[in-house]
């Protein structure tokens, strides 16, 4: 059984189809790359699998049930998400904290998590210090604080340096090794053809392509391959102008 | 939902804001009092049970600024791009709210507390300063504590479930500041039948304050036909503002996309 999965899942903005009957399935132990130019809908698909947005029709659920009607998400499901929102006065390990209460998680864990992502020296510091790649990890220690079994990741190697992003890659291999299932989605086409299993592109709204990497690839290179299948790009849908 | 409330308890106390809130409210209510204390005299010298409560009103600034704290709770959410960590750690955004308004309450007393607190103690020092006897009796200042508990911590609720629907911090602080010092002593002195069921009113004649005398401008303590809510009375009516507030907010906005 896939364990995240959407089912002719559809939102609309007024007059525009931001997403549009989108079928799409991870498994356990799969890192998936979730790609599409700007506006393709990817944002929207993963905040309605998160119950941040509400679809029109269709369905999303992660283990057979949708976000809300899971016992203790944020237990089983870790996200990040483009615009990481932390209060810029709190400092990086209060921030923890606060998801700690709902995660169960110990103190213990906190520190292991921030040695993890490589904030051990500043989990002190507040928030709105930090800089783009610094608040990257914060949210990405955010989402592995409670030992999830699902990883949404929107954007997650927005801000990282090069070596940022080996350690991102190596983070979500060892992770999926382990039987996590990782749903990622980045515009680094580079990176996401070394990180991932399969791939789901989006363009305007529909799901044009999942597949394997190796299949994709097998075509050519993997932006080749991207840029051919979204090729008649229009203007970003509403979701994205309105950000 | 215990552990909801520790979460917005944990959020209010990681943050500085909270703290310079009340040391402003602090502030203005030192300062409103000693110039209450200082400016009191005449038929009403701050040793008489009249002049002795004026002195206590300064400690309302403390409830605005309990109001202006619960707008923050909720409305700083969106502000700082957070609500979507906190609807992803809680999908059931009605308690969410439920648990804010609880979180905002606790911080609202302790700010109306301390605002009874500065104001009494400036009060009793210009009494002994004279060498008088305290004019009120130990039960009314308690009154007085109990009001100033009540109401801070209402009208915290009240504030959280205007941030919850209105959603802009700055709209929202700007409309509690606007509605307080404008449209209540505007409304209050056109219409005095209405005053007493007026919140931020409510809230300060539940605090001590007689009718008129949190009104700003032309209207501060101008003399009104209508009498304050008793004690249970105007409890009941901010809290029956709060649920009211709250059950909109849950209704619309809060059910709204996160986009």
């Amino acid at each position: 059984m896939p364990v995240i999965e959407t089912c002719r899942l559809t939102k609309r903005y007024g007059p525009v189809t931001a997403v549009d009957q989108v079928s799409l399935t991870v498994e356990a132990g799969q890192v998936v790359g979730f790609l599409g130019p700007n506006g393709a809908g990817k944002t929207t698909t993963l905040r309605m699998l998160l119950g941040l947005v509400r679809p029109d029709s269709g369905t999303a659920t992660i283990n057979g049930r949708s976000y809300a009607s899971l016992p203790a998400p944020a237990r089983h499901v870790g996200a990040l998400f483009e615009v990481s929102g932390f209060h810029p006065g709190r400092t990086a390990r209060n921030q923890l904290r606060i998801q700690a209460l709902a995660t169960e998680a110990d103190e213990a864990r906190i520190n292991e998590v921030f040695a993890l992502v490589g904030l051990t020296g500043v989990a002190g510091m507040r928030a709105g210090k930090f800089s783009l790649g610094m608040r990257q990890r914060l949210g990405l220690a955010t989402a592995l604080l409670g030992r999830p079994d699902v990883l949404i990741l929107d954007e997650p190697a927005n801000g990282l340096d090069p070596e940022g992003m080996r350690w991102l890659r190596d983070l979500l291999r060892g992770l999926a090794a382990d039987g996590t299932a990782v749903l990622v989605s980045s515009h680094v086409l580079a990176e996401v053809a070394q990180t991932v299993d399969s791939v789901i592109i989006m363009n305007s709204g529909r799901l044009v392509a999942q597949a394997p990497i190796a299949e994709l690839t097998a075509r050519g290179a993997l932006e080749d391959v991207f840029l051919g299948l979204t090729a008649a790009n229009p203007t970003p849908s509403a979701p994205e102008a309105l950000r | 939902m215990t552990s909801l409330v520790r979460i917005e308890l944990l959020k209010l106390r990681t943050t500085r804001l909270v703290y310079g809130l009340l040391a402003t409210a602090a502030g203005l209510t030192a300062l409103f009092s000693v110039l209450e204390a200082t400016r009191v005299g005449g038929d009403a010298p701050v040793s008489t049970a009249a002049g002795f409560g004026s002195v206590i009103t300064g400690g309302i600034w403390s409830l605005l600024l309990a109001a202006v704290l619960g707008v923050i709770v909720s409305s700083g959410e969106f502000r700082h791009g957070t609500v979507t960590a906190t609807y992803l750690l809680t999908p059931r955004r009605d308690r969410v709210l439920a648990a804010k308004m609880m979180a905002a309450a606790g911080a609202g007393a302790v700010y109306g507390l301390a605002g009874w607190l500065i104001a009494t103690a400036v009060g009793l020092g210009f009494v002994a300063a004279r060498g008088d006897a305290v004019p009120l009796s130990a039960a009314t200042i308690a009154r007085y504590a109990a009001g100033h508990l009540v109401a801070g911590a209402l009208l915290a609720a009240i504030g959280v479930g205007l941030g919850s629907l209105i959603r802009s911090q700055l709209a929202g602080v700007i409309g509690v500041f606007i509605w307080a010092i404008v449209i209540e002593s505007v409304l209050g002195s056109l219409y005095n039948s209405v005053q007493p069921y007026l919140p931020y009113t409510a809230a300060t004649t539940l605090a001590g304050s007689t009718l008129g005398d949190a009104a700003f401008g032309p209207a501060h303590g101008a003399a009104t036909s209508a009498s304050p809510l008793p004690f249970a009375a105007a409890t009941a009516l901010l809290a029956a503002i709060a649920v009211v507030i709250a059950a909109v907010a849950a209704r619309t906005t809060v059910r709204a996309d996160i986009s």
